[in-house]
């Protein structure tokens, strides 16, 4: 807004609210419950299902 | 990337079928194209050093294909890049897990565990790194800048660490360090959009352009600011020194002296009174403490003396018993000197006059034992003989009618050996003529009370029916 005062607080970084992006690193003793955790599905594996429910269905009729 | 058809696992040709099982793998493959454009965009970037823009593009690469390798190695490798060790052994280990063979990733897995300084160093950083955020989320920051400089050491690479530490720096107003971090950190990673936008609120804080911005928030605080080379002045704004009048200037001489010349009178004096009051106090309270440290002292010394005078006078009054002329000593002595005659002369009358010393001059009850046992023994000795000369000698005061002489010899006779019956009837004797009945009587009972079955018992006897018979 032209002539209104620059709020310079608003501008600043917010500590606080930076922190809580940060995430704690995943430890190597940890590394094997980071693996398990993670999802394994994709797209060409929705895609492979879908064409196997297909081909049962075929087969079925 | 090598397409292979998800039926039967053969390559696939330009057709839209499978060559081999002539399945319809159009959109398979388009799938499998999109996956690789992405990967693809994540190399180009991961070549300029947008690590971030590279990240993001591999990931959604493999949310089109998790089995996409090359996706995931390279992944791993701007992971491993960026200082995220851990994530990169996962997706190295989930890559392998896909291809065991030819892997470029089971490659870079043996050369992590090859070198176990590494190894333990990256083990160490991610610990420190997590360490440090809870000591910021506690509020420790000090704690957890040193905390990051230490995670910096082991792993500099180490983006978020970086960009952390440069967070630190930044809520700390340190501006110059945040952006040598941020700078670092850029240097790793040039498209981390978060380094980007600290940098860029770092920048406005240091640029000329914003030098009338910060002096809001610097007159905020009370402070000045000023870049000198790389070096962040800060000085406390009351010591700024504007201009001022000569006449306010000696107007606040002279009230800051009137000032200080209340303060002096009203706090540093009253101060100072106080202090030399309570000195005062202290002096007069040890004084006082000593005082009554002497008065006990001089009233426990005065009892020893009270003590110590009883003592004298029980000690002297027992000296002058044995010392003075009736005293005990005395009395030994007599005895002694009694003795010394019989041993040295055997002469039994002059032994009988120290024994008849001893016996006017001591109290024989009041002697000790052995006193009275030397007494007797002596006594014993010359006894017989003596009274048997005292008896003599009575009988011949009584042929004279000197009748008290005799009554004394019989009385020394029977006193020198009390088996004398015939002292003891002369005495009666003596008694009786004398017309003292009374004595005569005591005398003649004795008599036959000591010996009652002789003949001086039976003449004793006769006298004393005569006796009676006069008194009736």
């Amino acid at each position: 807004m032209p002539g209104a005062e620059f709020d310079w607080e608003y501008e600043m970084i917010n500590f606080e609210e930076e922190l809580k992006k940060f995430q704690p690193s995943t430890e190597v003793d940890d590394i094997k419950e980071d693996i398990y955790n993670r999802s394994a599905t994709d797209v060409a594996g929705v895609f492979e299902q879908m064409f196997a429910k297909k081909e049962e269905t075929v087969e079925e009729e | 990337m090598v397409m292979v058809c998800y039926q039967c696992g053969c390559h696939l040709s330009e057709q839209d079928y499978c060559t081999s099982c002539g399945a319809d793998v159009s959109l398979y493959k388009k799938i499998l194209s999109l996956s690789n454009f992405y990967y693809n965009e994540g190399l180009e970037k991961a070549r300029v050093r947008d690590l971030t823009g590279a990240i993001e593009c591999l990931e959604q690469s493999l949310k089109y294909f998790s089995r996409n390798v090359e996706a995931r190695n390279l992944l791993g490798l701007v992971y491993y890049e960026i200082g995220e060790c851990t994530e990169a052994m996962s997706e190295w280990i989930l890559s392998m897990n896909v291809e065991p063979k030819k892997n470029i990733a089971s490659d870079y897995m043996q050369r992590i565990q090859n070198n176990p300084t590494r190894y333990d160093a990256m083990q160490q950083s991610m610990k420190k790194f997590n360490q440090a955020l809870e000591y910021c989320r506690q509020g420790s920051k000090d704690l957890a800048v040193i905390q990051l400089k230490k995670v910096l050491s082991l792993s500099p690479r180490f983006v978020k660490a970086h960009l952390l530490l440069a967070l630190l720096h930044i809520d700390n107003e340190d501006w110059e360090k945040a952006r040598r971090e941020l700078n670092k950190a850029l240097s790793v990673d040039r498209g981390n959009t978060q380094a980007l936008r600290y940098l860029s609120e770092v920048e406005k804080m240091l640029t000329p352009d914003d030098i009338e911005r910060n002096e809001k928030r610097r007159k905020k605080e009370d402070s000045v600011r000023y870049q000198s080379d790389n070096e962040l002045i800060i000085q406390p704004g009351n010591l700024v020194e504007g201009t001022r009048s000569g006449f306010s200037m000696v107007l606040n001489i002279v009230i800051g002296m009137i000032l200080g010349a209340a303060v002096m009178y009203f706090l540093v004096f009253p101060s100072n009174q106080k202090i030399t009051q309570e000195e005062a106090n202290k002096n007069v309270q040890s004084i006082s403490e000593q005082l009554d440290s002497k008065t006990n002292q001089i009233q426990q010394l005065q009892n020893q003396i009270t003590t110590l005078e009883n003592a004298k006078q029980q000690l002297e009054s027992e000296l002058d018993a044995y010392e003075g002329t009736q005293g005990r000593l005395k009395e030994m002595d007599q005895l002694f000197v009694a003795a010394s005659v019989y041993l040295e002369t055997k002469d039994v009358n002059q032994t009988a006059q120290k024994l008849d010393q001893v016996r006017e001059n001591v109290k024989l009850e009041e002697q000790s034992e052995e006193f009275l046992s030397l007494y007797q023994t002596l006594l014993g000795l010359v006894g017989p003989e003596l009274s048997k000369s005292y008896r003599e000698q009575g009988y011949v005061s009584l042929r004279a009618e000197d009748y008290d002489a005799a009554i004394e010899s019989f009385t020394k006779a029977v006193y020198y050996d009390s088996n004398n019956a015939e002292a003891l009837l002369n005495l009666g004797d003596a008694y009786r003529l004398k017309d003292d009945s009374v004595n005569a009587i005591a005398a003649y009972n004795k008599l036959v009370e000591l010996f009652p079955d002789t003949d001086y018992a039976l003449k004793a006897g006769n006298w004393l029916g005569r006796l009676d018979g006069m008194e009736d």
